[in-house]
C-alpha cells in the first residue's frame, strides 16, 4: 500500500513536472553576446533552447527583399539549442511580382551561411511576419516552400487577430505556432497600455479553443516609452526607463506613467520639445501571471514552451529572478 | 562606378529595433499624398529643391513618390562626375561613353583596357570609339581602374554574409591610391585621388589614417563636393568613435555648403545628449557657422526656435525659407484646414491659437524688418498666419505688400491668389448677393481653370474642399438647404422627399446666378440622376406606371442595358454567370419597366397568369442586392457595393428586401398546374427565406469583420423541406440536386 502512494506520488509529480512549460527567450539584438546576468538567468531558469533573431527581410530601393542588420557573434552559444528566427516585414509579401522560391532559396542560404561561419547546428527556424489578408497568398506559399527546402522544424508566430479571424487570415503550415500574447493596443498618447491591456485580451482569449494549429505563448518583458507631440506619437523609445530622467529637470512627472517636457533638449539622442509627453508602458509581475492564469483558462493544451520577449538585462532587472517559473507553472 | 556613400554608416544608424514594432516614425505607405492635399502651402513655391525632402512630411522624409527614405546613396552625384570628366576630356570619350564608364562599367572592360598590352577583343573594339593612347585617356582608364578597387568594398551583395562581415580591401590597394595622390600633378585628377584615399580608408576601417591624411591634406584641396563628400566621411567616423558634438558640427558644415548633400548630413546629424548639442555650438566660429548648427537641428527640434537664432546671426541665410515652410506647415495641419472632427478642433483649439499667435509675432516681426533674402515669402507667410488667426484685414496688407516683390513664376502667382482666396472666403460669415462678388472668380479659378493649368506641385485641392466645406455649413445655417447640398452632398438628402424637389425645382429653373452655377457644376447629381432616383424608388414599391414616367425623364440612363436577363431565375444566385450566358433579348432600365408593365397587364386580365407571375418574380428578385441586375439600382444617388454592409441602412433594407419577388412567386405557385411548376416555386421561395434569414442574422452588424462564424451555412428552409416531400420525382428537383449543394446536403446528410 505504501508502495503504491509513493508510485501515486511520483506520478503525480512527474506528470505535473511534464505538464510544466519549458522556459525560453528571443534574443533581439544585433551582436550576440549574453553578458553575465543574462547567463544567470538561462541557467536558473533551466533554458535550453534561445529563439534568436538572426535577419529581418525588408524590401530595398528596388523593391527586392533584402536581409537586413544580420546578427553577428561576438561569443559561442554554448549549451543552447539555437532556433533562428527570421522577422519578414509584412511589405515583402505585399510587394508585387515576388518570387517566393527565390526568396525561400536566398533566406535559406544566408541561415546557412551564419550557422556554417558560427559552427551553429540547428533543428528548427522561426518565421515572424504580421501578415494581412493582402499579402496572405504570398506568405502562406512562402512558409509551404520553405518548409519543404529547409526540411527543418517550422514554427511561425500568430498574433491575436489571426487567431480570431483564422478563417479569413488562414493558418500557415508550420509544425507550431508562437501566440504572441503583447502588443495589444494602439500605441497612443491615451492611457491605456498598447503592450498589454486585458480588456482588449479577453475579446480574444475564447477563440484559442477554436484555433486547429498546436501553438507555444510568447509573453513580453520589454518595456518602452511613447514620445508624442500634441497627441501624435512620434516614437517609440526602446531600452528606456523612468529611472533614465526621473532626476532630469526637463522632464516633470504628471501621473505614474506620463512625463512631461519642460524645456527643449536632447536625451539619449531625441529631441523633446517642449510639452511634448513620454509614456512609460511595463508589464509587471502581476500582468504576467495574470495572463499565464487566463492563457491557462483558455488554451485547448498545455504549451510546451513560453518564450519571453526578450532577454536583456535592461527587462530582467525588473523581475524577480523566479517570475519565469512563476509564470510557467501556472499554465 | 557606382559611388556609395556612407552605406555602412547608414546602415548602422538604421538598425531598427523590430520584432515588435517595425516602424518607429509615423510612417504611411503612400507619400506624402495626405500632406499634399491637406494643405494650402506650397514650399516648392519659395524654397530651394535642394530642400525639398526636409518639407513638414508625414514619412521621414518629404516625397510625393513614394520613398519616404533618402535613396540617393549610388546615384546622388551621377550627373556631376559624368559633367566633370567631360569638362576633363574635352570630347576626347563621347557623354555616352563617359557614362557606361563611370555608372556602369563592368571591372572587367576597366581592366582590360588598363593592364591588356596585346590587343584582346575588348581592347580592340574600344580601340575604334576612343584614342586609347591618349594621355588624358589614359589617366582616365587607370584612375577608374584603381576606383573601383575600392569600389568592391563600398558596395555588397546584400545576400552574401560573409561579405557582410569580412569585406576588405588588400591594404596594398590603399597605399596605392595613396601614392597616386603624392605622385599625380594635374589638379583635377589629383583631387579625385585624394578623394580615393579618404574613402579607401573608410571602408577599410582606416579611421585613424582617414582623419590624419585629412588634417593634413585639408587646406590643399578645392571646397567643392568631393571635399564635402569626404568630410561627411569623417563626420561619420567622429560618430563611430562617439565624438557626437564634432560629428553633428561636421554634418552642420555638409548640410550648409553642400546642397546636394542637405539630405545626407540632415539625416546623419544626431546629437545625443544637450551636452554635445551645447559643445557643436561652440566649435561654430562664425555667425554662418552657428546658423548652419541651427538649421541642421531645425529639421528634428523646434522650427520655431531654429527661425529666431539664425535670424539673429544671419537674416539673410537661405535656411530659413524651408524652416518657415515647416512652420507653416505645421501650423496649418493644426488648425480647422485640416481637422474635421470639430470636437477634436475644440479640444486643441486654445493651444493652437496660443501657439499661432506665437509663431505670428515672430513671422510678422521678420516679415516687417525686411531683412532676410525673400521679404516677399515672410509676407505671404505672415498673412496666411493672420488667416488662421482671423486678423483678415491685416492679412490682405501683408499680401499687398507680398505682391510688389513677388518672384513672377506660376506657382508663387498661384499661391498668393489661394491664399487672398482663402481669406476673402473667411470674412464672408454670411453670404450676400454683394459678398459673394469677391470669391466668384476664384471659386471659378480653383474649381475649374487650375486642374487644366497643371502646375506642378501647387496643394490647392485642400482649398478647393475645405471652401465646398465652408460654403455649404454657411447655407446650412442660412436654411438653404439646396445650395448646403450642392457645396457638399450629403448622403441623407433625398430621403427627405422636400429637399427632393427642392433640388429638382433648383435644377430646372433658368437664370441661375454666378454662385449658383458655380455650385451646380461642382455637384455631381443632376435632374436625370434624380428622376433616375424616383424610378427606382418607384420600382421597390411596384408602383411601375410612375416608375416609366420617371424613367422617361433619366436621358441616356434609361437606355442602360442589364448585363443578364433580368426575367431569368436560375437555382444558383451567380451574377457573373447570368452576365455571360447567351442573350436573345437584352433589356435597358425603360424596356425592363415597360415589360413588367405589360406582364402585370397579362395577369391582371389573366394571361398566362403562371409564367407572368414567375417572370415579374424573376425580375423583381433580380433588382434586389442577390439578383443579376444589381445595376438597375446601382446609381448615382444609391451608390454601390460589394457588400449590403457598404450601404447605409436604410437603402441596404430596400436593396435586400425580396418581398415583393416573393409575393409573385408566392401568386405563381397558387396557380402552378404542374408538378414541375410547383416545385420551381418552391424552391425560389427558399432563396427570398434564405435571404430573409440572412438579413435578419446580421443586422446588427456593421462590417464584415464583425460576423461571428457560428458554422450555419444553410438552414432546411421550408421550401426545402416541401421540395424534398413532396416533389422529389420532379425533373426540377434532380436540377437542384445537381447544383444546389446544400439542398444536396440537406437531402442526403453530410459528406466526409
Amino acid at each position: 500500500m505504501k508502495k503504491a502512494a509513493i508510485l501515486l506520488i511520483f506520478l503525480f509529480f512527474s506528470c505535473q513536472n511534464q505538464d510544466q512549460p519549458d522556459i525560453s527567450f528571443y534574443y533581439w539584438k544585433t551582436i550576440f553576446k549574453l553578458s553575465s546576468s543574462e547567463k544567470i538567468i538561462l541557467s536558473d531558469n533551466k533554458v535550453t533552447k534561445l529563439y534568436l533573431r538572426y535577419f529581418d527581410i525588408s524590401l530595398d530601393k528596388y523593391n527586392q527583399p533584402f536581409p537586413e542588420s544580420p546578427i553577428h557573434f561576438d561569443q559561442k552559444p554554448i549549451n543552447l539549442q539555437i532556433i533562428p528566427v527570421i522577422y519578414i516585414k509584412n511589405q515583402v509579401f505585399s510587394s508585387k511580382n515576388l518570387d517566393i522560391s527565390d526568396l525561400v532559396s536566398k533566406t535559406i542560404t544566408f541561415i546557412n551561411q551564419i550557422n556554417s561561419k558560427n559552427k551553429i547546428e540547428i533543428q528548427e527556424i522561426q518565421i515572424d511576419c504580421d501578415w494581412t489578408l493582402n499579402s496572405k497568398e504570398n506568405y502562406l506559399k512562402f512558409i509551404e516552400d520553405f518548409k519543404q527546402v529547409s526540411d527543418k522544424k517550422l514554427s511561425a508566430t500568430i498574433r491575436l487577430h489571426q487567431i480570431k479571424y483564422f478563417k479569413q487570415t488562414k493558418i500557415p503550415n508550420v509544425d507550431k505556432g508562437v501566440l504572441m500574447y503583447y502588443n495589444m493596443g494602439k500605441i497612443a498618447a491615451d492611457s491605456g497600455n498598447s503592450i498589454y491591456d486585458k480588456k482588449i485580451a479577453n475579446r480574444y482569449l475564447e477563440s484559442l479553443k477554436k484555433y486547429p494549429l498546436s501553438i507555444n505563448v510568447a509573453l513580453p518583458i520589454y518595456s518602452w516609452a511613447i514620445h508624442s507631440r500634441e497627441n501624435k506619437v512620434l516614437g517609440l523609445k526602446n531600452k528606456f526607463a523612468v529611472s533614465d530622467i526621473k532626476k532630469d529637470t526637463n522632464f516633470v512627472r504628471i501621473s505614474a506613467a506620463f512625463f512631461k517636457v519642460k524645456n527643449n533638449n536632447y536625451k539619449k539622442g531625441t529631441f523633446y520639445k517642449k510639452n511634448d509627453l513620454l509614456k512609460f508602458e511595463a508589464i509587471s509581475s502581476t500582468d504576467l501571471l495574470e495572463m499565464a492564469y487566463d492563457l491557462k483558462q483558455n488554451l485547448k493544451e498545455v504549451p510546451n514552451e513560453i518564450i519571453f520577449y526578450d532577454l536583456d538585462d535592461f527587462n530582467t532587472n525588473h523581475y524577480e529572478n523566479n517570475i519565469f517559473t512563476q509564470v510557467s507553472s501556472r499554465f | 562606378m557606382k559611388i556609395t556613400f556612407l552605406r555602412k554608416l547608414v546602415l548602422a544608424f538604421s538598425t531598427a529595433l523590430l520584432f515588435v514594432y517595425s516602424i518607429i516614425y509615423a510612417c504611411s505607405d503612400n507619400g506624402d499624398w495626405g500632406i499634399f492635399f491637406d494643405s494650402n502651402f506650397t514650399p516648392e513655391a519659395f524654397v530651394d529643391q535642394s530642400y525639398t525632402p526636409l518639407f513638414l512630411s508625414s514619412d521621414f522624409f518629404y516625397s510625393n513618390d513614394y520613398n519616404q527614405f533618402d535613396n540617393g546613396h549610388v546615384s546622388r552625384f551621377n550627373d556631376e562626375i559624368v559633367a566633370d570628366w567631360s569638362t576633363f576630356l574635352d570630347g576626347k570619350i563621347k557623354n555616352e561613353d563617359l557614362k557606361f564608364f563611370l555608372l556602369d562599367s563592368s571591372a572587367t572592360t576597366v581592366d582590360n583596357l588598363y593592364l591588356n598590352t596585346s590587343k584582346n577583343a575588348v581592347v580592340k573594339n574600344w580601340a575604334t570609339k576612343i584614342n586609347l593612347k591618349d594621355p588624358k585617356t589614359k589617366d582616365f582608364i587607370e584612375f577608374l581602374y584603381v576606383a573601383q578597387k575600392i569600389e568592391t568594398v563600398s558596395t555588397n551583395n546584400s545576400w552574401d554574409y560573409e561579405a557582410e562581415t569580412i569585406k576588405r580591401n588588400d591594404p596594398k590597394w590603399v597605399t596605392a591610391i595613396a601614392n597616386k595622390y603624392a605622385k599625380t600633378k594635374d589638379s583635377f585628377l589629383k583631387n579625385r585621388y585624394w578623394f580615393q584615399v579618404i574613402k579607401s580608408c573608410f571602408y577599410n576601417n582606416m579611421y585613424d589614417s582617414a582623419v590624419s591624411f585629412f588634417q593634413k591634406t585639408e587646406n590643399a584641396v578645392p571646397k567643392n563636393t568631393l571635399y564635402y563628400r569626404a568630410l561627411s566621411y569623417l563626420a561619420g567616423i567622429e560618430y563611430k568613435n562617439k565624438n557626437y558634438a564634432k560629428s553633428n558640427y561636421m554634418y552642420s558644415q555638409v548640410f550648409d555648403k553642400c546642397p546636394s548633400m542637405r539630405i545626407v548630413a540632415a539625416y546623419c546629424f544626431h546629437p545625443q545628449e544637450n551636452a554635445d548639442w551645447n559643445q557643436s555650438l561652440a566649435m561654430a566660429k562664425t555667425n554662418a557657422d552657428k546658423a548652419a548648427l541651427w538649421a541642421v537641428q531645425g529639421y528634428y527640434a523646434d522650427e520655431h526656435v531654429a527661425i529666431e537664432k539664425i535670424y539673429d546671426l544671419q537674416p539673410e541665410s537661405q535656411h530659413l525659407d524651408y524652416l518657415l515652410s515647416r512652420l507653416i506647415n505645421l501650423r496649418e495641419s493644426k488648425g480647422a484646414f485640416y481637422e474635421t472632427d470639430k470636437k477634436v478642433i475644440e479640444k486643441y483649439k486654445k493651444t493652437n491659437d496660443s501657439l499661432a499667435k506665437i509663431d505670428l509675432e515672430l513671422v510678422a516681426r521678420i516679415a516687417t524688418a525686411e531683412k532676410t533674402s525673400k521679404p516677399y515669402l515672410w509676407h505671404i507667410a505672415a498673412g496666411y498666419l493672420d488667416t488662421m488667426n482671423r486678423n483678415y484685414a491685416q492679412a490682405d496688407k501683408n499680401y499687398d505688400k507680398a505682391a510688389n516683390k513677388l518672384p513672377n513664376t506660376i506657382l508663387a502667382n498661384n499661391q498668393l491668389r489661394l491664399l487672398r482666396f482663402i481669406n476673402n472666403l473667411n470674412k464672408i460669415k454670411n453670404i450676400t448677393i454683394e459678398n459673394q462678388k469677391t470669391i466668384i472668380a476664384d471659386l471659378n479659378w480653383l474649381y475649374y481653370e487650375i486642374a487644366k493649368e497643371k502646375t506642378e506641385n501647387f496643394r490647392y485641392n485642400n482649398a478647393t474642399n475645405w471652401s465646398k466645406t465652408y460654403l455649404s455649413d454657411l447655407y446650412k445655417n442660412q436654411k438653404n438647404v439646396v445650395m448646403s447640398e450642392l457645396f457638399a452632398r450629403n448622403q441623407d438628402f433625398y430621403d427627405n422627399e422636400t429637399n427632393l424637389q427642392a433640388m429638382k425645382t433648383f435644377l430646372s429653373k433658368e437664370n441661375k446666378t454666378a454662385l449658383e452655377k458655380i455650385a451646380q457644376n461642382s455637384y455631381n447629381v443632376s435632374l436625370a440622376d434624380i428622376n433616375n432616383y424616383q424610378a427606382v424608388l418607384a420600382t421597390y414599391q411596384n408602383k411601375i406606371p410612375e416608375a416609366i414616367a420617371f424613367m422617361q425623364q433619366t436621358d441616356s440612363i434609361q437606355h442602360f442595358q442589364f448585363y443578364g436577363n433580368p426575367f431569368n431565375g436560375n437555382i444558383k444566385d451567380c451574377h457573373d454567370c447570368d452576365h455571360v450566358t447567351y442573350q436573345k433579348r437584352k433589356y435597358s432600365n425603360i424596356e425592363f419597366l415597360n415589360t413588367i408593365a405589360e406582364m402585370q397587364d397579362k395577369v391582371a386580365k389573366k394571361e398566362a397568369v403562371y409564367s407572368n407571375n414567375l417572370l415579374l418574380a424573376n425580375a423583381f428578385y433580380n433588382i434586389t442586392h442577390f439578383g443579376n441586375g444589381r445595376t438597375f439600382q446601382e446609381i448615382n444617388i444609391i451608390g454601390s457595393g460589394s457588400s449590403p454592409y457598404e450601404y447605409k441602412d436604410k437603402t441596404r433594407e430596400m436593396i435586400t428586401n425580396c418581398s415583393v419577388a416573393k409575393k409573385y412567386y408566392e401568386q405563381a405557385l397558387a396557380v402552378a398546374s404542374t408538378d414541375e411548376q410547383k416545385a420551381k416555386c418552391i424552391y425560389m421561395l427558399s432563396k427570398c427565406e434564405r435571404n430573409e434569414y440572412y438579413n435578419n442574422k446580421f443586422k446588427t452588424v456593421k462590417n464584415y469583420w464583425e460576423m461571428d462564424d457560428d458554422g450555419i451555412n444553410f438552414l432546411a428552409w421550408n421550401g426545402f423541406k416541401k421540395l424534398k416531400t413532396n416533389y422529389s420525382k420532379t425533373k426540377f428537383y434532380q436540377e437542384v440536386i445537381a447544383e444546389c449543394g446544400y439542398f444536396d446536403m440537406y437531402v442526403s446528410g453530410p459528406r466526409n
